[in-house]
């Protein structure tokens, strides 16, 4: 068994099995789209390819209804209308496999040995979940690949690109526009304590350790990337560029039922006075754990980040299964750190699977057979609420970062 | 040769003839409804029985005035409709996301034989889907939504101009699903139908339940959000 495991984790062999696996799913999906009721493709495929034969008939893609996402995906996908269908899954799942080539570097940068580091990334290369998303057409790999690339580019202090590839990944989701402030607090300048902690005095320090070139550096470019792509493309398509790859994320009320803890209570209150407020009242966690976050682990980035990302989609006002892989793909860099027994690991990841059987089964009943259990999915949801910060909370108590020793003791 | 008058009067008579046998082909088709599946995605199958005297040229159109409790997927349909031998053609864009109470109904033509004779018997499934609606605030935990059978209409082009079909009425309507002109054809009266509107039922919230639901919310999260805090602070890394 270990011999087989040393095998399969040899570089070559586990990135070319992951290629060939995810290629064989590809072609799997064709053929049971040709012959069978049930599709693999996910619909969201099809509403990228359809918003990109509206670009190559030179419309907006936006007459694509449903289509939220940057024009830039629809114009990487236009292979799809001239030469096949199936090249944009092709470009899903190369990203897919860069990913994991991506956590490889990462690891090997924060120092795990080769076999280690391996071992680690096949967690995410013979991952079913990334393998059957990406195959069956979703674009979550493209933005799992910029991510990790701007981590690495931040670990390996090539700053100009992690900028460029940062902002690219905030034009294409908003998601990683969190992500700023443990950037900008990890760039600033970090002094000897001193003794004077007079509070204004200490306010200024802390205002001026922001104020150095590399962060001033990786700011601009990134700002700039950013507005380059958004004034293009609002030159090109107007406000509802802005509008659907934006705005409609920013201010999306879906009360459909979803793993959304607050969705039964928007849906409630969707048309009433309070639904601003109560839309406020639920930013507010969401805002509290993100600067508590940035703030406690600004110096492990990827650590940060992830939980970043996990905070971000299990607060959300709207979460979908697409929405794990976001944080699912950071998930490996955290791992070789975790003090977690096998068992642990594997319990937690059991009773986060649980959590979303048990929210899935009254949606199911919601949905296909018309029982009313909308208060079964409510409580459904807050109990994987709770498995999630419980899960999180685990994984926070027995992260062991290696390149800095320092550790407050708990008080 | 006969005179032109003698050819324009026989050509009248033909005319009347024919519609006087689709007047007697609309009365005498039956059209029944039924609605399978359940939950919010549903399918409405359509049978048409019409006269088996019925000439191949006659054309079939069905007319759906859909209440707003509901909707279908345009892309849905066309990816169905390269399977199947019915064409569709809706009236208005449809919005696939938007609440019942912020949509409003629509009509769908629907071409049962497009191409080729007509048969006796037309079967169309059309699939459908429902919107969410309301939460109710009188502890009620369905709505209804009622979907009328569709309209039978029929058009041969060897009764033209539409004349004496009384009491049926004449209706302008797209001529085939490709939707470049229009024609007149002959709408049945409704005793013809063989059952009535059907009622659908679909789940809602319950709104009396807001404020337990609100407050149950905000706390849970609230204290997710304390305990998390609380311990990522403990474990901050300097």
């Amino acid at each position: 068994m270990e011999r087989l495991i040393t095998k399969l984790t040899e570089k070559h062999v586990l990135f070319t099995a992951s290629f060939v696996i995810r290629l064989a799913l590809v072609a799997y999906g064709d053929y049971q789209d040709k012959t069978m009721v049930v599709k693999y493709t996910d619909i969201d495929y099809h509403v990228f390819t359809d918003a990109a034969r509206f670009i190559t008939e030179g419309q907006s893609p936006y007459n694509r209804s449903t289509y939220r996402y940057t024009p830039l995906l629809a114009w990487l996908l236009t292979p799809n209308i001239y030469l096949n269908m199936v090249f944009g899954k092709i470009l899903f799942i190369v990203c897919d496999v860069l990913s994991g080539l991506l956590i490889y570097k990462i690891l090997l940068l924060k120092g795990l040995g080769t076999e280690a580091a391996l071992r680690v990334c096949a967690l995410w290369l013979l991952n079913p979940l990334p393998i059957g998303v990406s195959s069956r057409g979703n674009a979550e790999s493209i933005l799992a690949a910029l991510v990790l690339g701007t981590l690495l580019c931040m670990e390996a202090r090539h700053l100009m690109w992690g900028a460029i590839l940062y902002g690219l990944s905030v034009h294409m989701k908003i998601y990683p526009v969190t992500y700023a402030l443990p950037i900008a607090l990890s760039l600033r300048t970090t002094e000897t304590r001193s003794e004077d902690n007079k509070g204004m005095k200490s306010l200024m320090r802390f205002i001026r350790s922001f104020l150095n070139r590399e962060l001033f550096l990786f700011a601009s470019v990134a700002a700039g990337v950013f507005c380059m792509l958004t004034a293009l493309f609002y030159y090109m398509y107007g406000w509802e560029f802005f509008h659907e790859t934006y705005l409609y994320h920013l201010t999306r009320r879906d009360i459909r039922h979803n793993f959304s803890p607050y969705f039964y209570m928007l849906y409630l209150t969707a048309d009433s006075g309070w639904s601003q407020w109560l839309g406020l009242a639920a930013f507010l966690p969401q805002l509290i754990l993100l600067l508590v976050a940035s703030w406690a682990f600004h110096s492990d980035l990827s650590f940060c980040c992830f939980l970043h990302t996990s905070i971000f989609v299990s607060f959300n006002k709207v979460c979908t299964s697409q929405y794990f892989l976001w944080y699912l793909c950071l998930l490996p860099l955290v791992i070789p750190h975790l003090s977690l027994s096998l068992k642990q690991g594997v319990g937690l990841l059991i009773l986060w699977f649980a959590g979303q059987g048990l929210w899935l089964g009254p949606a199911y009943f919601l949905e296909f057979e018309g029982y009313n259990t909308f208060l079964w999915i409510w409580l459904a949801g807050l109990l994987f609420l709770i498995i999630n910060s419980f899960i999180l909370i685990q994984i926070v108590s027995h992260y062991k970062p290696t390149q800095t020793p320092q550790r407050l003791k708990v008080e | 040769m006969l005179p032109i008058s003698e050819v324009s009067r026989l050509a009248n008579e033909k005319n009347e003839n024919h519609c006087g046998l689709l007047q007697h082909w609309i009365e005498s088709s039956l059209v029944s409804m039924e609605i399978i599946k359940r939950g919010f995605h549903r399918e409405v199958e359509t049978t048409v029985e019409l006269s088996p005297d019925v000439h191949s040229g006659v054309r079939v159109l069905l007319l759906h005035r859909w209440p707003r409790g509901v909707y279908v997927d345009p892309y849905q349909l066309a990816s169905l409709s390269d399977l199947s031998d019915w064409k569709i053609i809706l009236d208005s864009t449809i919005d696939l996301e938007g609440p019942a109470h912020k949509t409003t109904g629509f009509v769908t033509f629907v071409y049962p034989t497009p191409d080729g004779p007509t048969p006796t018997l037309l079967k169309v499934t059309i699939p459908i889907h429902g919107r969410y609606h309301e939460p109710s605030f009188v502890a009620e935990t369905f709505t209804s939504v009622e979907i009328e059978p569709p309209e039978l209409l029929l058009w041969t082009e060897k009764c033209m101009p539409l004349n004496n079909v009384e009491p049926h009425d004449v209706m302008e309507a797209p001529c085939t699903h490709h939707n470049s002109s229009s024609c007149q054809w002959v709408k049945q009266q409704h005793q013809q139908k063989e059952r009535g509107p059907v009622n659908v039922q679909f789940p809602v919230g319950d709104g009396s339940l807001c404020g337990p639901v609100c407050g149950g919310t905000l706390l849970v999260t609230m204290l997710c959000c304390v305990a998390l805090s609380k311990h990522m602070w403990e474990h901050r890394i300097i």
